[in-house]
């Protein structure tokens, strides 16, 4: 197996671009390195880990840059990420275990693709943005289009991922992420839901209201008709059961060894319900009617 | 392809060369002959292969070799001095916290990077730090009586 180290973007976009699909990137390498083990060797390694300037997390505006080498414990310890995006501190917060935390990268997590991606339902919530750098200039895509399906992204082998845009959401809106899983901590979400609301300004309607759902697709995805449904009307009892139940229809999970497909229509139903309520709370100060 | 790495084991210098594709608990065990960081699970669950890699707990059997290059690591040989024991270890002893003794090394490389960065550890400290550490004894309350132990003496 070959390897190597590139020291800036462009040296790595080379080695992208004459080793292709045989390449592998490698940063934190806590899921790469379990491929490694068990399933297949590389035909080489690319190890972006020393690439200056990625790792950080900066203020621009009302937006945070986020660089694809931040780890998961970056984000869960910075205080930035706690006070402007709390959904993705309390996906951070819940990745894995420390010593998992201290090594995953968000870029990592992002390029693995995996429906299950505990970062990845927030950062849909929240309409970031992916850089991505090619050979022939970088390209900004939504996450709402990034992700094709599992392992599979707008990054393809030739690209790299070097920022995430997150921007702040709207004053006065709230959110929650919520993972069912067996255990509390080292477990792959069953299911994992984003929700992030908006209400108008009397508080009595949602102006906006954003629904990411987790490991009950191919892809992480937006349960946008739920969304739809639920826009500019006040949270009522007969609404949200609807609701709840349209997120499930949306979803299209399968049965694996972590739980069947119809526990996990289940699981988004009651995961939606809850997450609509306590938003739904934390934002009008009231139950629903 | 073979690969040099420089790295600082348990305070001390050293030079070895790797295939790249090695993890970093491989590179301990087998090339250097640190025994005492333990292969379990092999894929990042269970926690026993715990070493403090530049001050944090980490994975090493999900870290490649070659992150070694440049940083500092501390393995479960590097705490006791001579024969005195780090008093980590101790409170495992005083408190009973060891059953078959194999996630041992990496529990007590988590409670001193715990300690290290917290003298005075809540419950839910205490509880994060290990929940990346599995015990199949399930000795888990004579685990934290050992952890409380540890934060008091140090």
């Amino acid at each position: 197996m070959d390897y190597f180290e590139p020291k800036t973007v462009s040296e790595a976009l080379l080695l992208l671009a004459k080793h292709g699909a045989e390449a592998k990137v490698i940063a934190g390498g806590t899921d790469v390195m379990v491929d490694i083990k068990y399933k297949e060797e590389p035909g080489c390694l690319i190890n972006i880990k020393k690439i200056p300037g990625l790792g950080a997390i900066r203020e621009n505006g009302s937006c945070l840059r986020i660089g694809a080498l931040t780890t998961i414990r970056d984000l869960e310890t910075s205080g930035l990420v706690r006070d402007k995006l709390p959904v993705l501190w309390e996906a951070s917060h819940q990745f894995a275990s420390l010593q998992i935390r201290n090594t995953a990268t968000i870029g990592g997590n992002i390029c693995r693709a995996s429906p299950s991606g505990e970062t990845l339902t927030p950062l849909l919530v929240l309409d970031a943005k992916a850089k991505i750098a090619f050979s022939d200039g970088e390209k900004t895509e939504p996450f709402a289009s990034f992700f094709q399906g599992p392992g599979k992204s707008s990054v393809g082998s030739k690209g790299l991922l070097t920022e995430i845009d997150v921007p702040y959401p709207a004053a006065g809106s709230k959110s929650v992420y919520l993972k069912h899983a067996v255990r509390g901590a080292m477990d792959i979400a069953m299911v994992g839901v984003a929700v992030l609301i908006t209400p108008d300004a009397a508080k009595t309607s949602l102006q906006d209201v954003r629904i990411g759902l987790g490991a009950v697709a191919p892809t992480p995805l937006r349960a946008t008709k739920t969304e739809a449904l639920l826009r500019g009307k006040p949270l009522t009892a007969a609404l949200l059961k609807e609701a709840a139940a349209m997120a499930a229809s949306e979803s299209s999970p399968i049965s694996d060894q972590r739980s069947s497909a119809e526990y996990r229509r289940w699981i988004v139903e009651a995961l939606t319900r809850r997450g609509l309520v306590q938003t739904w709370k934390a934002v009008t100060g009231k139950e629903i009617a | 392809m073979s690969i040099t790495i420089n790295t600082t084991i348990n305070g001390n210098a050293v030079t070895a060369s790797t295939e790249p594709s090695m993890s970093l608990l491989e590179f301990l065990r087998d090339t250097l002959e640190y025994k005492g960081t333990k292969l379990c699970c092999n894929t990042g669950e269970c926690g026993a292969c715990t070493v403090i890699y530049n001050g944090k707990p980490i994975n090493s059997c999900v870290t490649l070799a070659a992150d070694a290059n440049g940083a500092e690591i501390t393995t479960i040989e590097g705490l006791a001095e001579g024969d005195k024991l780090h008093p980590v270890q101790q409170a495992f002893i005083d408190t009973g916290a060891v059953q078959c003794g194999y996630c041992t090394p990496g529990y007590i490389m988590s409670v001193k990077a715990l300690l290290d960065r917290t003298k005075k550890p809540t419950q839910t400290d205490i509880e994060e730090a290990v929940s990346g550490n599995i015990c199949r004894c399930t000795g888990y309350a004579k685990i934290v009586d050992a952890i409380q132990l540890a934060a008091q003496k140090l």
